[in-house]
This record gives structure tokens, sequence and C-alpha cells, in this order.
């Protein structure tokens, strides 16, 4: 496949995508229609091997389609997909290389939890000594083995969805789709959940789907802004949300020393924001590091007397998000004179 | 393609274990064993009733032996003549007339209900997984087709044991409730109808696991299976018993691509070729409607 066109370019893509190119999951102008609604219309995607990868979208924006699509249990309409280096997915040639969270999905009630994670284990190509180990593993690692031996139906919500988490991480595919993974967990097993995804970071490619941006940009290196089934932009989180560009400074009372900020940081923008006491420090040209800047302006802070309340890096994925979309999801301006009342 | 042989076992079997799990097939099982159960006591009051009629019309006393005149009359030339007659094969009716009238009796009732059993706990099997989205957790893992194959596999399997159960309910009540009972022979007996059965069901199995890749929903597979049973039973009669001799024979052409075609070669009939193009035919025609089903399922979008 050729690199994509206009969308993003290798530098977006991060260290891991400029360093060997390789993809896990490409998708060229995808298409998929569900009776004449277009689900996917034209979506591109380049998921770098190894990344944790955000999907991002409004409902109905294609989404849960792309994860299905990427997993063979959708035909598509036209275009071309390729995973784990090959054309579409095919269980025959693949299996246990991908695994998949799906969204709306119910476990069969009727299973114990573990058995039924060894049927899948066993599905999956491991070997019944591998299974048993496995199994056990993955139940410490979601927070089920005391309820190893209860039948599905018996499980609570957030309990039948870290097992269908677990599922998705049997035999350690290479390519993990977790379809809205973290709804319905609780606090707690949410951030649980999180900081594991996070530790898989490297060693596996994981792709998320999740309306949740806060946790798209605590868990995801990479993003792809997705609306009305095409791709409307993909690059790093860190680009996106620019934080190693900009640092922002929460103020208390005091008013910060712009004038020596800027001597002192004469390759960095600084901004003050009066009304709501933020002070910004835009880093271009990347010469200086983010904790060099903090250094400086922290001292420069403290001697001038002024209240530290906090630091941020960078925008929000959501700002970042919004900003992205504006345009694909505002409605089309209504024809003069239609709709109009007399 | 051992990869495929080791899914399809596994799936098969898990299959098998679920059904037994989900307690829906086990009440079935129980209902069948007891309806088997029931029938025979049925069948076996019916028996004393005319054995005690017999002997009142002929001023005899009434035997203390339930089923010894039934022997008797089962030994009788005027009876095997009116078997005979019914068959339309005098061979045939001296090959049953062989068999003990339990064991016929428990033939004619697996040959019969095993279907209605067969459409009840199998046209769900995967309309319910696609109507549940468990199907999804699978089928990134396992092949379609080894899939749909496992599950028919595991479903063949239930209904083997349940006839056979079902014939073990049915030996024990003739064995409590007859004097006069031929233990052996009615066991060997209800054996062999039991396989005889099951082999006529498995066009059935396929017809329901067929049905069951077309619909999403469980409850309309299962309407459209009894349906379908419904109007296979509509052609038989046509087949049989239609005076129009066009009708009766565009029927009786079309019983050919349904199982009620070969029931009497694959249930009834002991010679080998008989037997033996009953079997061929019943598989066959499991493998072609469970094939038609695939057909949708292999472009279904999960």
């Amino acid at each position: 496949m050729k690199p994509l066109a206009g969308e993003h370019t290798p530098e977006d893509l991060g260290p891991i995508a400029q360093f060997s190119m390789n993809f896990a999951l490409e998708f060229r102008a995808v298409r998929k229609k569900y009776g004449r609604r277009m689900a996917l219309d034209g979506l591109d995607l380049q998921v770098p091997a190894g990344s944790v990868f955000g999907l991002v979208g409004s409902n109905g924006a294609g989404k849960t389609t792309a994860m299905a699509v990427a997993a063979g249990l959708l035909r598509i309409s036209g275009g071309e997909v390729k995973v784990l280096g090959a054309g579409f997915f095919h269980p025959a040639e693949a299996a246990g290389r991908l695994a998949l969270l799906p969204q709306d999905s119910r476990l069969p009630p009727h299973g114990r939890v573990a058995e039924l994670l060894e049927y899948y284990a066993s599905l999956q190509g491991l070997a019944p000594a591998a299974r048993k180990k496995c199994v056990a593993q993955i139940l410490a690692w979601t927070n089920l083995e005391d309820r190893a031996d209860s039948r599905v139906r018996t499980l609570s919500h957030g309990m039948a969805r870290r097992l269908a988490i677990a599922q998705a991480f049997l035999g350690e595919p290479e390519l993990i789709l977790l379809d809205e993974p973290l709804s319905g967990l609780d606090p707690r097993e949410s951030a649980r959940i999180r900081s594991m995804i996070t530790e898989k970071r490297g060693t596996r490619t994981i792709v998320i789907s999740s309306h949740i941006l806060s946790d798209i940009e605590l868990m995801c290196d990479h993003v792809a802004f997705v609306e009305k089934g095409r791709l409307v932009r993909q690059t790093t989180v860190e680009r996106a949300t620019g934080r190693s560009d900009v640092i922002a400074y929460l103020l208390g009372a005091g008013s910060p020393p712009v004038e020596r900020l800027k001597t002192e940081l004469p390759e960095c923008a600084i901004e003050w924001e009066q009304a709501g006491r933020v002070l910004k420090v835009r880093s271009s040209n990347r010469r200086l590091s983010v904790p060099q800047i903090n250094e400086t302006v922290c001292r420069a802070l403290f001697e001038s007397g002024v209240e530290l309340v906090e630091i941020r890096c960078g925008s929000s994925l959501e700002r970042a998000y919004f900003e992205a979309t504006a345009e694909a999801v505002t409605p089309r301006p209504s024809p003069p004179g239609a709709g109009a009342r007399p | 393609m051992r990869s495929d042989a080791r899914k399809f076992v596994i799936v098969a079997s898990n299959e098998v274990f679920d059904s037994i799990r989900s307690r829906r097939a086990l009440v079935l099982l129980a209902l069948y064993m007891a309806g088997s159960a029931a029938a025979t006591l049925l069948f076996i009051s019916f028996l004393r009733n005319i054995e005690a009629q017999l002997m009142k019309s002929l001023g005899l006393p009434e035997s203390a032996n339930a089923g010894s005149v039934t022997r008797e009359l089962w030994k009788s030339e005027v009876f095997r003549g009116a078997v005979a007659h019914m068959v339309r094969d005098r061979e045939l009716a001296e090959r049953l007339l062989s068999i003990p009238p339990l064991g016929l009796f428990y033939g004619w009732l697996a040959a019969t209900f095993a279907p209605l059993l067969v459409l009840l706990t199998s046209s769900v099997r995967i309309s319910e997984e696609i109507w549940t989205g468990s199907a999804r957790f699978v089928l990134f893992r396992c092949p379609r087709l080894t899939w749909v194959l496992g599950k028919t596999a595991g479903q063949a399997v239930q209904t083997l044991a349940a006839l056979l159960l079902g014939a073990c309910a049915a030996w024990i009540t003739g064995w409590i409730r007859l004097k006069a009972f031929d233990a052996g022979p009615a066991a060997w007996a209800m054996m062999l109808f039991s396989l005889k059965a099951w082999v006529y069901s498995l066009a059935f199995v396929g017809l329901a696991m067929g049905v069951s890749q077309i619909f999403a929903s469980p409850n309309v597979a299962t309407a459209v299976c009894f349906v379908a049973l419904f109007g296979m039973g509509v052609v038989h009669g046509i087949a049989a018993h239609a005076r129009n001799p066009v009708l009766r024979e565009a029927a009786q052409g079309a019983e050919i691509v349904l199982p009620g075609g070969h029931l009497m070669d694959a249930v009834w009939h002991f010679d080998a070729p008989h037997f033996l193009s009953g079997c061929a035919f019943s598989a066959a025609l499991g493998m072609l409607y469970l094939g038609i089903g695939y057909a949708f399922f292999s472009r279904r979008d999960m």
C-alpha cells in the first residue's frame, strides 16, 4: 500500500512507524454499506505495529464497523484491508494473531468463566498446559480469580465486561481490537485495565475505540478521528494535544514575570491570559525540553512570589478532537428557503 | 487442515457440553425419555386390552402373562399375511415380524418423534449465537465452516444419545410391565432402531442447523423449522393418498429431496441396498440443507 495522501505524514505516525513503516492494520478507501446507509465511506487508516491506537468519533461514525471489518466479521463493499501484513483477515490463516472485544455482544451465559476462557484459548491454538497457565494469568490480570468457577450469567455487568476484555488478551495476539473496553467498569477496575493496556505498549498493537477521550489520551500513543465513515485526522496523541509544544501554568495570586521569562526563554513564545490566569509557554523548535522549560518558569514564578496551581502540557485531546472534527460534524446549511415558515 | 480438524472436535465437544449446561437439551432429553416410557406404557396397556378381549371372545381364562398372546399372534399366518399386505413386501413383513413387538413400537416412536426433538433443540443453536452476538467471540478464532460443522456434529451426537436413552427408558418399562418379554431380542431391536432413526434424523439435524444459519432470531428459526416439517407432512400425504395421479407423482418426485421419502429405506428396510440408500440419502439431504444455510451464513455480516 502507498502512504496515504494528505491526511498525515510518516512523522505523524510516530517513532515506531518512522522506524519500520510496519503497519499492523491498514485500511485504504474502505467502504461498507448497510442497505442505503454508508457506514464506512472511504475510510483510510494506518495503525503502526506496536502502537496503542485510539479510534475516536461520534456515535455512528463507523468505529465499531471498522473494528468488525478488521476482525473479518463484516464484508466490505469496496476498498482494501490489510491485516498483519496480509489481506482481509481470515481465521484459518491467522487464528490466534488477532483478537476482538466486540461492543454489544453477550458471552455465552451458561458456561463457567474459566471453562469459557479455556474454550477460546483452545480455539486460539494454545496447547493444554499453556492454556491453563494463560487462563490463570488472565483471570488474575482482570481480578476474576475468585469467579473462575462461576457461571457467566451470574456475573455483574462490570465483571462480564472484564471477562470479555480477558478473552481478547488470551494467547497474547499481535493485534487486539477493543471496542469501548472501559464502558461499564468501576473507576478502580477502569484504572487497572488502563494501566495494563499501557503496559502492553510496544509489545503488541492495540486498537481502542472509545468515546471517553481522557481514557484514549492516557492509554494511546496514536489517535485517529473518524466522522461519517471517513478519516478526519490521524496523528500521534502528542501532536494532537501539542503536549511537547505548549505548557500551560495555571496561576493563583501574584503577577507573573512575563518580561523576565521572555529574556530567559528567547526560543519560546510567552503568553499571559489574565482572564483565565493561564501562562502559556510555546516551544516551536523543541530546542528546550519540557523539564528545562519547567525549571526556568517555576524558578521565576517562585522568586516573584507567584502562586502556582497547576502545570499542564498541551491541550486536552477533547479540544483537539472538537477542533479537528468541527467541520465534519457541522450540519450543512439548508438551501435558501428550505424549511422556512411562511 | 489438521488445525481445522482439531477445531472441529473442540467446537463439537463444546456444543455437547454447552447444551447440557444450558439445561434446555437436558430438559428436552428428560421429556423425550419420559415420553418414551409413557408411550411404551400406553402400548403395553393397549396390548393387554386386546389380549383380554381376545381371550374373552374365545371364552378362555385371562392370561397372567401379558404379551404371551401377542407373541402367539405374531406367529399366526393370518396376521403375517395382513402385515405383508400392509407393507406390500412379504420378505420385509417376515423380517419385521421376527422383531419383538416392543422393538417395532420403539422404531416407530423414534422415527416419528426424533425429528421433532431435533427441530426443537437444534434450530436455535446458531441463531441464538448470532442474536446475542456471542458468535463474535468465536468467529475470529475459528473458520465459519469449521464452527458450523462442529456445532452440527455436536447436535448429531446429542440426538444419538437421546435416542439410545429413550430406548433404555422404553426397554425398562417393557421389562417391568410385560411378563412375557423377550429382553435380549427387544434390547437388540431397540438399539438397532435407535441407530436407524438416528441416521434418518441426520436429515433433520441438517435442516435445523441450516435454518438456524439463515435466521438470526431463534424463535423465527424454530417456527420456520416447524413450518417446513408441516410442509413435508403435506407433501408426504399427497404422495401417499392423492387421487390425482399427476399431483401424486409430483409429490412423489418432490419426496426425493425430503427426508420422509427415505423413511422406509432408512428405518424399516434391513437389506443392504435399501438400508444403505436410505442412509446415504438421509445424510446427503442433511448436508444439502446445511449447505444451503451455510451459503447464507458464509456471507452474513456478524
